[in-house]
């Protein structure tokens, strides 16, 4: 009887227990991270007679929770995966949205530019076209510029995204920290402490959405976490503190330090081997979409100012003279290292269009050599010259000057193109200062007996002092010329090149002796619309990269470059979030709560806990059985 | 399979957020009627839609420089017209004037008919365009390109006339500079002038000549000179003979690969020139011939050749003016064939934008109606699901 109540009642308390665990599930059914749990039930040991072994009841040995460590493992890469592109994609998206519109792109700007020269050539005296010419340079200048500072807020933001993505990874790390002593305390105790557990992983999980993590579990319960390439974020019970600090070149950049375990105030800066998570696609974004769209968009503004500037300077404007240049643009940026300790001083001209490249280069001080090193594509480049004033390094369109002592190591960042786009602007304010007649004009003078003529002279130095000089070109006979009469005597070749006073022409046909031909300038031409069609073709001629790209095949690949970006990070961020979805399901359908399972645990338990009750009121009736007999006896 | 309760909820939260994303961007697409919303969209199509739209851009820009080409040259056309219509006119005049019988004072009437057509014809060659531009200016196309000071007229535009750009890789003249048009026509019959000496007393006169090969014409200023009625010689501007012979009129008198006609009676000691043909000016041509007309010392036969003269540099320039107008009507239909092949490799270029971007409707608008479908079904297999419970059951 003893027996039977106490069995009863050691099912009783051990069906409660198990009752409080499905209630305790059925309450978490909505908490994030919960993993359902389970009473383990096992039979309390017999009492051993001679007659056999007698059960005394059960026993509830412990509360586990269903989990897996690998699918949890699955679940945060595809997490640390999809916050990657996702936060990739959402800025890659805003530069190419900006980029995109086909009626105010810089294709479309481009063009009504040209289009717009082409007007003023019909009739170069008009003052109404060359406002027009002016007002569409100033819509163009106005839309790069637009671009670029939209391109450095887009930047901005991004810098404000990583330091925040970086606090939030500091107090995550702190939490997982603090969670991690409270386990290890409790797993000293016996049992596991599921419901911490259960919230370390939660905190870990949110972590993977702003980095990358791996992880390793120490065997008193602690989880250790790593990051970039094996980093100790948190260990046991520390957190090391991870910090946005300014890039060595670039102040307004952040990089990503973390402090190094047992070394006092020392700390690696991590960027570059950061990945995943929300913080590894912001700083991919950056370095991949963010500065490379800017430096193509520099040196489309290069190009255009440049191409424009030198034919302005090419032609005469109507009051006669030179023209000034149309555009200003940003100038090479050269930015010193904040860990320099040398006096060097460098500086950068850019000094041919097609060799100049979107790449950035660090210019770095090697025993005594300067060394220039392509940062995109990771090569050293060659360069000419000894850096000095007067034989300046030469390499990848750029001359660049360096003065001053470097320490060994100083180095300084050359961005060619950067800041040019931030820097476009339209300098001329009237129509009469747009250079649109030939500077110089070759004629044959009209007494000449023979058939020799002179083709249009063109200029190839608009420096030159002595341009719009009058040059007379005089043949002594049919086969020899002098140029100013003072010259040497020159042979005559049909059709080659006769140069002076920087300018280049040609005569052909055949002159007879005493003709002469005089080139001069071309200022009483004021209607001459020739310059303007040197501009127009110089903006469609494949001026950059090596004359192998136009003006618009940049700006058009600018946008499909950007464009295949934010589609690729588009459809990574699609496909890293089914594979979540995916991992996420298996973790819930491992470790989450199912109501109708626990409604079923409910009446189970239920109905043994009563059964327990019945066998009590049996136990019961035999006591009050046996007490009856007792007295009635 | 075991499904969580929180799974089941989540993922068909998911789906439907999924359908209507899906959902917004068919109906974007509806809206804006376009496929591309960005180049993410399609990052090539996008760059070949820019190329394509700039060059549909440039294009439209080449017909407008022709169409505004066109105008010009309808008015330099119409200006050559009046021009030509201008010389034949004299022509007829100096036809009409090359009659012994007129008296000097007829001939003075004439004459200041001649001086209506001069005026006509300085206008014509300063003709201006819709702009106020000088037509026959070439590049100074600002200034008055022609200026008459007395009888003469120079010319003070520019040398060479700018181009425009009708196409791709078409760039014609502007126009034609008054220099060639008007102030370069051959004098003579192109090879050489012919003329009576001053102080000539015999009634011959001498044609304007014609060359019989022109190899052997040395360009020099020769002197026929009749010692006597019958002989003559034919001496250089070094005073070496290079011909003599004798003459019965009409005698033609050959040397150096050119021939010519005296008739009448020379008297002793007459002479004729024969000089190398310079340029004359349409100008010039009708001023000498005005002041032919009005010297009332000449001789007829003076007359005679000088209107001979005349009347050939007359029909030189019209036939340069006819040229030039040849010139220009090729240009209008080289401009109007660039507008043609403009106007259909734009239609071509809008047809190849409008396959990248334009939304097909048909296809968005069956997609959009199976979209709709879709989340309809997720929503109410959700809504009776969710609903399902063991824990409804239990009393």
């Amino acid at each position: 009887m003893v027996d039977v109540l106490r069995t009863s009642v050691s099912g009783l308390l051990a069906f409660q227990k198990a009752l409080g665990v499905t209630s305790n599930n059925v309450a978490n059914v909505s908490t994030p991270g919960y993993s359902v749990e389970s009473a383990q039930f096992a039979p309390q040991p017999g009492e051993s007679t001679s007659i056999g072994n007698f059960g005394i009841g059960v026993l509830v040995t412990g509360v586990t929770r269903s989990y897996s460590e690998l699918l949890a493992g699955q679940m945060r890469s595809s997490q640390s995966s999809y916050s990657s592109f996702n936060a990739y994609a959402t800025t890659a998206a805003s530069v190419d949205n900006m980029l995109s519109d086909p009626s105010t792109g810089l294709t479309a700007q481009l063009q009504s530019f040209s289009n717009s020269l082409q007007t003023l050539a019909n009739s170069p005296t008009l003052a109404a076209s060359g406002t027009a010419v002016l007002s569409s340079a100033q819509t163009l200048a106005t839309s790069i510029q637009g671009y670029a500072s939209q391109l450095n807020s887009a930047e901005q933001n991004v810098e404000g995204q990583i330091s925040s993505n970086v606090q939030e990874i500091n107090t995550l790390a702190g939490n997982i920290a603090n969670v991690n002593t409270q386990i290890s305390e409790q797993t000293n105790l016996g049992q596991p402490p599921n419901s911490l557990l259960d919230q370390r992983d939660q905190l870990i999980n949110q972590l993977s959405q702003y980095v990358s993590v791996n992880t390793a579990t120490q065997s008193d319960g602690s989880l250790d976490v790593f990051i970039g390439n094996g980093q100790s974020l948190v260990s046991g019970g520390t957190a090391q503190t991870l910090s946005a600090i300014p890039d060595q070149y670039n102040p307004t950049q952040f990089d990503v330090s973390l402090a190094t375990a047992g070394t006092a105030a020392a700390t690696v800066n991590i960027t570059g081997a950061i990945t995943g998570g929300s913080l590894g696609g912001l700083l991919a974004v950056r370095s991949q979409v963010i500065d490379p769209t800017l430096n193509s968009l520099g040196q489309i503004s290069v190009g255009v100012a440049s191409i424009m500037n030198q034919q302005q300077a090419a032609g005469l404007t109507q009051t006669g003279a030179q023209g000034q240049p149309l555009f200003a643009v940003g100038a090479v940026q050269v930015s010193p290292s904040a860990n320099n300790t040398g006096a060097a001083q460098v500086t950068a001209m850019r000094t041919s269009l097609s060799a100049l490249t979107t790449d950035d280069y660090t210019l770095t001080s090697n025993a005594g050599n300067w060394q220039l090193y392509d940062q995109t594509t990771h090569q050293s480049i060659v360069m000419g010259g000894d850096g000095s004033a007067g034989n300046p390094f030469t390499a990848a369109g750029l001359s660049i000057v360096v003065s001053g002592t470097a320490n060994d190591g100083d180095s300084y960042l050359v961005q060619p193109t950067a800041t040019a786009a931030a820097g476009f602007n339209v300098l001329l304010t009237s129509p009469t200062q747009i250079a649109s007649g030939a500077a110089v004009q070759a004629a044959a003078a009209p007494g000449n007996t023979g058939s020799g003529t002179i083709a249009a002279a063109t200029v190839t130095d608009p420096t030159d002092p002595n341009l719009l000089t009058a040059t007379s070109i005089v043949f002594s006979s049919a086969t020899q010329y002098q140029i100013d009469g003072t010259g040497p005597t020159l042979t005559y070749t049909p059709g080659a090149a006769i140069t002076a006073d920087g300018w280049t022409t040609s005569i052909s046909g055949t002159p007879a002796a005493g003709d002469s031909f005089t080139v001069s300038s071309n200022a009483g031409n004021i209607g001459d619309n020739t310059n303007l069609f040197a501009m127009i073709d110089g903006l469609s001629a494949n001026a950059l990269n090596g004359g192998t790209v136009s003006l618009t095949g940049a700006s058009n690949s600018l946008v499909s470059q950007v464009g295949a970006q934010t589609q690729q990070a588009q459809a990574n961020s699609q496909a890293q979030q089914a594979v979540n979805t995916s991992a996420t399901d298996a973790v819930n359908n491992l470790s989450g709560v199912n109501l109708d399972e626990e409604a079923a645990n409910m009446l189970k338990f239920q109905q043994a806990y009563q059964a327990c009750a019945q066998m009590i009121q049996v136990s019961s009736q035999m006591f009050t059985t046996l007490i009856t007999a007792i007295a009635n006896g | 399979m075991r499904i969580s309760t929180i799974g089941f909820q989540t993922d068909a939260a998911q789906q439907m957020q999924s359908l209507e994303s899906d959902i917004n961007t068919t109906q974007q697409q509806l809206s804006t009627g376009n496929k591309l919303q960005s180049a993410a969209d399609d990052p090539a199509g996008m760059a070949q839609v820019n190329q394509l739209d700039a060059q549909i851009s440039a294009s439209q820009q080449y017909q407008s420089n022709g169409s505004v080409l066109n105008a010009n040259l309808q008015i330099e056309e119409q200006s050559l017209t009046d021009a030509t219509n201008v010389m034949q006119s004299a022509r007829d005049l100096a036809v009409q004037a090359n009659n012994p019988a007129l008296t000097s004072s007829q001939r003075q009437d004439i004459s200041t008919q001649l001086q209506q057509l001069l005026q006509q014809l300085v206008s014509s060659a300063n003709s201006t365009d819709s702009n106020g531009n000088y037509v026959f200016a070439g590049q100074t196309s600002g200034t008055q390109p022609f200026a008459q000071s007395g009888g003469s007229v120079a010319y003070n535009g520019s040398a060479s006339v700018n181009q425009v750009q009708i196409s791709s890789n078409q760039r014609i003249s502007s126009g034609d500079t008054g220099g060639s048009v008007f102030m370069n026509i051959p004098a003579g019959n192109g090879t050489f002038t012919t003329a009576v000496g001053a102080s000539n007393s015999g009634s011959a006169t001498i044609d304007t000549g014609t060359v019989v090969n022109s190899t052997q014409w040395v360009p020099d200023t020769y002197t026929i000179t009749f010692s006597d009625p019958t002989d003559y010689t034919v001496t250089n501007s070094a005073g070496t003979t290079v011909s003599s012979g004798t003459f019965t009129s009409p005698g033609t008198i050959a040397f150096n690969g050119i021939s010519t006609t005296v008739t009448g009676t020379p008297a002793t000691g007459d002479t004729f020139t024969v000089a190398a043909a310079g340029t004359a000016s349409a100008f010039s041509t009708l001023s000498n011939l005005i002041t032919t007309l009005n010297d009332p010392t000449l001789s007829s036969a003076q007359i005679a050749t000088q209107v001979g003269n005349t009347l050939q540099q007359i029909d030189g320039a019209i036939s340069n003016f006819g040229e030039v107008q040849a010139s220009v009507g090729a240009r209008i239909n080289a401009i109007t064939a660039a507008n043609t092949s403009a106007q259909s490799a734009q239609t071509n270029m809008t047809a190849s934008v409008s396959a990248i971007q334009n939304v097909d409707y048909a296809a968005a608008t069956t997609r959009l109606s199976t979209e709709e479908l879709a989340l309809q079904a997720a929503q109410e297999s959700y809504a009776s699901i969710a609903k399902l419970s063991l824990f409804n059951y239990i009393q």
